[in-house]
């Protein structure tokens, strides 16, 4: 297997925006060329990310749109649908593509566009990722997939409601210093205790906002990076998957894919929790960051909340999780999320994270998951 | 194999009928929710039927207070993941328990619960019949 590299990361602000998810994809996609020093005619393939396409904006056949938007409507192109975490799985396409010897360079991202509806209609196109038959019916929601999670965590740790807060206030402050993210204002524990009721236990400001955007990054054989500036290598792209159901799922304090993603992600690393310098983690709700550290091997199982409240996961803390504010305060463009945590790790790693740099950061961890806890990416990444 | 209840669709015609058919497979006992073509155990395929009690304790629970377009004038709403007496989980609506009473933990019966213009899978508090 040949190695990958990622040389060229492009993002939009995030936030609302009055053009199609197509033209936010190709705006992320000309600075990521423009970032790897590479024509848009190098481009080789194009895996692409969008979920709710079909619903917000009638548009389905996303991949060719976007390529043709780009101007390379030639290359192969398919759109991958697995929820939130579409364009990672996009980018693991991409890189054992590149890795089996089939394309050289690659272009992976995504885009979403929800802040044209309403959000009663938002929310019951997200609840199209749990399932139709068992759990639509019952008006379940996103964020009342992870309050049962919630819920099983605090009873079963004892995490409390306040910890959770902790992250909110983290990625928020994390937020602020990030010019892309939806969020540039500090909150305070306060602010999220007392904001209103979403899905008990979890409350407005322990949801991520629904968020219009678009991301790329530039994936690259071995022999196309040794010419780059400063290529970040992929160490490893993991997934795995845990049954669709709610009601198959035998411990809802935590999410398994995410142990088992990030046990092959680390084997195929030959690396260990204890190597990662800086995260970017799947925060569509504070409760998901405490169980993906958990997950993830940063934390011990029922500690994440500690954590939290500790400061373990803050910018100058042991482990810094999302300094670029997370899905919570950067914003969460649903297709577009995974290409966008790569984009911050191989910024972290480059060391051009400006006032968010995570100090001598050698190796990064992406994590991104998709609809009730049933698909898991985890991707690492290193410097030379 | 027969008689066990294979789609979605058998067993939610059952539960509206107040009765939860579950499956049992043949070989190594493992109790689920149907339908599924394999046993996530043991890979075998000698499912026979299961009625459950309809009793368990809450293994979770949320109450919704933002719905999604369709369920707009319920909310606020209580689901619950409930672990029955026979090992499997069902989630439901749960009603006629106060929405502050709720717990992990609390005894519960299903029973089938009018949500709009259909029937869901429902639980209310333990002490009454479905």
């Amino acid at each position: 297997m040949r190695r990958v590299a990622v040389i060229g990361v492009g993002v939009t602000k995030f936030g609302k925006h009055e053009r199609t998810s197509g033209e936010l994809f190709a705006e992320a996609a000309a600075d990521a060329l423009a970032d790897a020093e590479l024509p848009v005619s190098a481009v080789q393939a194009l895996y692409y990310g969008n979920v709710v396409g079909g619903e917000t904006e009638k548009q389905l056949h996303t991949g060719p749109q976007a390529a043709s938007l780009l101007g390379i409507p030639t290359v192969p192109t398919t759109r991958f649908e697995t929820a939130c975490a579409s364009s990672h799985a996009a980018f693991r396409h991409a890189v054992m593509e590149i890795a089996a010897g089939i394309s050289d360079v690659v272009l992976v991202g995504g885009a979403e566009r929800v802040l044209s509806v309403p959000t009663d209609e938002s929310t019951e196109y997200f609840a199209y990722a749990s399932d139709a038959a068992w759990e639509q019916p019952l008006g379940l929601t996103f964020p009342g997939v992870f309050a049962l999670v919630a819920r099983a965590h605090m009873a079963k740790y004892g995490t409390t409601e306040a910890q959770m807060a902790a992250v909110a206030v983290k990625n928020h402050r994390h937020g602020t210093l990030n010019p892309k993210a939806q969020f540039r204002k500090e909150i305070t524990l306060e602010t999220v205790l007392g904001s209103a009721r979403v899905a008990d236990p979890l409350k407005l400001y322990d949801c991520c906002p629904f968020s219009d955007g678009g991301a790329a990054v530039v994936v690259v054989s071995e022999e196309v990076a040794r010419r780059a500036r400063r290529p970040i290598w992929v160490l490893a792209a993991a997934a795995s998957s845990d049954s669709m159901l709610i009601h198959d799922k035998r411990d809802l304090s935590r999410v398994p894919a995410t142990e088992r993603a990030a046990a092959a992600a680390y084997r195929q690393a030959s690396l260990g929790p204890q190597d990662v310098d800086v995260v970017e983690l799947h925060d569509c709700f504070t409760i998901a960051e405490i169980v993906a550290t958990e997950g993830l091997g940063l934390f011990e199982p029922g500690t994440g909340g500690i954590a939290a409240e500790k400061g373990w996961t803050s910018l100058g803390g042991r482990t810094p999780v999302n300094p670029s504010g997370g899905l919570k305060a950067k914003g969460h463009p649903i297709g577009a999320t995974g290409a966008a945590q790569i984009a911050e790790i191989v910024t972290q790693l480059r060391g051009e994270a400006g006032p968010r740099q995570v100090e001598g950061a050698r190796v990064g961890l992406t994590h991104t998951l998709g609809g009730n806890t049933a698909t898991v990416l985890v991707s690492l990444f290193g410097r030379e | 194999m027969s008689d066990a209840p294979t789609t979605i669709h058998g067993f939610l015609e059952g539960a509206r009928a107040g009765r939860l058919t579950a499956i049992r497979c043949g070989k190594c006992s493992a109790v689920a929710i149907p339908p599924k073509q394999y046993c996530p155990e043991c890979g075998q395929r000698a499912w026979e039927p299961l009625v459950l009690s309809g009793k368990g304790t809450i293994a979770s629970f949320t109450v919704i207070r933002v719905a999604p377009r369709g369920h707009a004038g319920e909310a606020p709403y209580a689901i619950a993941a409930v672990q029955l007496e026979e090992g499997v989980s069902l989630l439901g609506r749960v009603v006629d328990v106060p929405l502050d009473s709720l717990a992990v933990g609390l005894p519960v019966r299903f029973r089938p619960v009018r949500s709009r213009d259909q029937t869901v899978v429902g639980f209310g508090p333990a002490g009454t019949p479905a």
